[in-house]
C-alpha cells in the first residue's frame, strides 16, 4: 500500500527522489532503536534465566559465567521443596482472580450505566472515578489496616480481595465506559422498540459485543493485582497466606540471598502473566483504544 | 411524556451504577475520611485515641527533612514520568509504521509490563551487584571501568539506577495508551498532510501530536500520580538509602506507620500528598488544554 502510493507520487513529481533516501534513513533509525530496546529488555531476562540455572557455588564465583557452563535445574527443584512456593502461587491466583472477577463485573455494569443514561450525579461520578486515581493508595493503607483489624480481615486472603477490588474498580469502570461509548446506541434503541427492557438489552445485545473491552479491562485488573506488594506486605503475616509478590519480595531481606532460587521464583511468577498476555494480547490495544483513552 | 422518559432513564442509570457507587463509597470514600480523622489523632489504632488537631500538619510543614523527602520524590517522579512519556511515545510512533516485523516488536516491547514489580526490582538489584552482577562484569570486560561500581551503594548512582529501572518497567503502559490513541486519529488527516507536502516529522508534529493531546493529558496525570506514590521497586532495591538518596514519600509513610507506629503523622503525610497531586493534575489539565487549542 505504501509502495503504490510512493510510486504514484514519484510519477507525479520526480523531484521527490529525496523522499526515498529519507524513507531508508527512517527505517534504519527505527530498526536500530527497536533493536537496542529489545536488547535492554532481554538483558535482565537473560540474567534471570542464566542465574537460575547455576548452583550456589558457581553463582558466587568470580569471574562470573554469563552462560553457565554446567547448567542445572536444581534451584527450580529447591523452590518447590524448600519454600511453600506452590502455596504462594495458589494464593495469588485465588486473590487476583476473585478480585478481577468482581471488579470487572461491577465495572462493566457501571460503565454501561454511565455510557448510556443521563442521571443526577453522573458527571460528578465520572470526575470522582478519575480523581480516585490520584489518591495515594498508601493513604488507604492506615485506615484499611485499622478497619480490617476490627473486622478480623487482617492476615486474610479475603481482605486482600477487597483491597484489590477497591484499587481496580475506578480505572476498570472508566475503560468500560469508553468501550460502551464506542458501541452504537442504535442497537439499544432497536432492541428497546422490540420490547426488551434495559437490563435485557444490556445482557443479550450489548454484552456480547463488549467482550474485547472486557478482556482488556480484565488483563489490566489481573496485572495490577498480581503486581501488588505493599498491602500484602502490611496485611499478611502467615506464610500460608502469602502471595507470590510478597513471598519473593521477602526472600531478599534475609542475611544471605540465594539469588539462583530467587531468579527461579521470579521466572515462575512471570509464567501466569505471559500465558494471559499470549491469549489476550490482541484485545489489549483495541480494548484500550475504545476505552480509557477516549474522552 | 418527556419527563416520564427522563425519569425512567435516570432510574435505569442509577440501577446500573449504584453497585459500583456503593462499593466506592465503602472502600474508598469511607477510608479516605477515616484517614483524615486519623491524621488528627495521636493513636496506636487500638485503644489510645487523643485529638491533637493540626499538630502533625504543623510538624510536617516545618520539618526540613519532610521537604527533603518531598523534593526527592518530586525529582524522582518527574524523571520517571518524562522518561516514560518520551520512551513510550517514541516507541509507539515507531511500531505504528507499516513496515515489516512491527508486530513482533509490539509484543517484545510490552514484556516489562508483565513483570511484577517485585521481580523487576530483584533482577536489577542482582544485575547491579558489584561483585557478582552482570552490569559490572560487562563494563569491566569492555574496559569501561577499572574498579567495580556499587551502583545501588552510592547516593548519586543509586538514584539514577532506580529511575532507570522504573522507566524500564513503566514505559509500556504509556506506549499502549499512545498506540490506542493513534488508532483514534482519522487516517484522512495524514493523507491531507501528505498532500500538503509534509514529511514524516512534520506529520508527527502537526497531526500525531495534536491528535494525541487528550491521551497525553490522561497519561501525564495518571503517570504522575502513580510514580509520585511509588513504593515497591525503590523499597526493594534500596530501601530508601543510601543516605536517604532514594527516600520517597511512600517509603517514609510506610516507615512512619509500621516501624515507628506514628500513625497520625503518616496519615497526615498522605493527606498532604493527596492535595499536592490534586494541584498538579489541575495545572496539567490547564496547561495541556491551552496548548491543544
Amino acid at each position: 500500500m505504501n509502495l503504490s502510493k510512493q510510486k504514484s507520487r514519484n510519477q507525479k513529481d520526480s523531484a521527490m527522489a529525496g523522499t526515498k533516501t529519507n524513507t531508508i534513513v527512517t527505517r534504519i533509525a527505527t530498526y536500530s532503536i527497536l533493536i537496542i530496546m529489545t536488547f535492554l529488555i532481554f538483558v535482565p531476562i537473560f540474567w534471570m534465566i542464566s542465574t537460575s540455572l547455576k548452583t550456589e557455588a558457581v553463582m558466587f564465583d568470580t569471574p562470573i559465567e554469563l552462560i553457565p557452563s554446567d547448567p542445572t535445574l536444581e534451584s527450580y527443584k529447591n523452590l518447590w521443596s524448600a519454600y511453600p512456593f506452590l502455596t504462594y502461587l495458589r494464593n495469588s491466583i485465588f486473590v487476583v482472580s476473585a478480585a478481577t472477577f468482581f471488579s470487572v463485573s461491577i465495572s462493566t455494569i457501571a460503565g454501561y450505566g454511565i455510557s448510556r443514561f443521563k442521571f443526577r450525579g453522573r458527571s460528578f461520578y465520572m470526575s470522582f472515578l478519575l480523581a480516585t486515581q490520584l489518591f495515594p493508595s498508601i493513604m488507604l493503607l492506615i485506615p484499611y489496616y485499622k478497619t480490617f483489624k476490627t473486622l478480623n480481615l487482617l492476615d486474610s486472603l479475603y481482605g486482600l480481595v477487597i483491597v484489590y477490588i477497591s484499587f481496580t474498580i475506578p480505572f476498570c469502570t472508566w475503560m468500560m465506559r469508553g468501550y460502551f461509548n464506542g458501541i452504537s446506541r442504535d442497537l439499544d434503541q432497536a432492541a428497546s422498540i422490540d420490547g426488551a427492557n434495559r437490563i435485557r438489552v444490556f445482557r443479550s445485545v450489548i454484552l456480547p459485543l463488549a467482550w474485547p473491552g472486557i478482556a482488556a479491562t480484565a488483563i489490566y485488573a489481573f496485572i495490577a493485582g498480581w503486581n501488588e506488594y505493599l498491602f500484602a506486605l502490611v496485611f499478611i503475616n502467615t506464610t500460608e497466606r502469602k502471595t507470590v509478590s510478597l513471598g519473593i519480595g521477602q526472600l531478599i531481606g534475609e542475611y544471605r540471598v540465594l539469588w539462583n532460587e530467587l531468579m527461579a521464583a521470579a521466572f515462575f511468577a512471570l509464567v501466569p502473566m505471559v500465558i494471559i498476555f499470549i491469549f489476550f494480547n490482541r484485545y489489549l490495544v483495541d480494548g484500550l483504544a475504545a476505552g480509557a483513552v477516549k474522552e | 411524556m418527556k419527563s416520564a422518559f427522563a425519569k425512567r432513564e435516570s432510574r435505569s442509570g442509577m440501577i446500573f451504577t449504584i453497585p459500583a457507587a456503593l462499593i466506592m463509597l465503602g472502600l474508598v470514600v469511607y477510608p479516605m475520611l477515616y484517614g483524615f480523622f486519623i491524621s488528627t489523632q495521636k493513636s496506636n489504632l487500638i485503644d489510645k485515641w487523643e485529638f491533637v488537631g493540626a499538630k502533625y500538619y504543623i510538624q510536617l510543614l516545618t520539618d526540613a527533612e519532610f521537604f527533603g523527602t518531598l523534593k526527592t520524590t518530586a525529582i524522582f517522579a518527574a524523571c520517571v514520568v518524562i522518561g516514560n512519556l518520551f520512551v513510550g511515545l517514541l516507541l509507539a510512533v515507531l511500531v505504528n509504521q507499516k513496515i515489516p516485523l512491527m508486530n513482533i516488536f509490539k509484543v517484545i516491547l510490552m514484556l516489562p509490563w508483565l513483570f511484577p514489580e517485585v521481580v523487576v526490582a530483584l533482577i536489577w538489584k542482582w544485575l547491579f551487584s558489584p561483585l557478582f552482577g552482570m552490569f559490572n562484569y560487562v563494563l569491566f570486560s569492555l574496559n569501561l571501568i577499572e574498579k567495580e561500581v556499587d551502583v545501588l551503594g552510592q547516593p548519586g548512582t543509586a538514584f539514577v539506577g532506580v529511575v532507570f529501572v522504573c522507566i524500564w518497567k513503566g514505559y509500556p503502559i504509556v506506549m499502549l495508551m499512545m498506540m490506542a490513541g493513534m488508532k483514534n486519529i482519522p487516517h484522512e488527516r495524514y493523507e491531507a498532510a501528505a498532500i500538503d507536502g509534509a514529511n514524516k516529522w512534520q506529520q508527527f508534529l502537526n497531526v500525531t501530536l495534536p491528535g494525541l493531546m487528550p491521551v497525553l493529558l490522561v497519561a501525564s496525570i495518571l503517570e504522575t500520580a502513580w510514580w509520585f506514590k511509588h513504593f515497591t521497586i525503590v523499597w526493594l532495591m534500596t530501601g530508601g538509602g543510601p543516605a536517604g538518596a532514594t527516600e520517597l514519600i511512600s517509603v517514609d509513610i510506610y516507615l512512619q506507620a509500621f516501624t515507628n507506629f506514628n500513625f497520625g503523622r503518616a496519615a497526615a503525610e498522605s493527606v498532604i500528598i493527596l492535595f499536592l497531586l490534586m494541584v498538579v493534575s489541575f495545572i496539567y489539565s490547564r496547561v495541556l488544554r491551552d496548548e491543544s487549542q
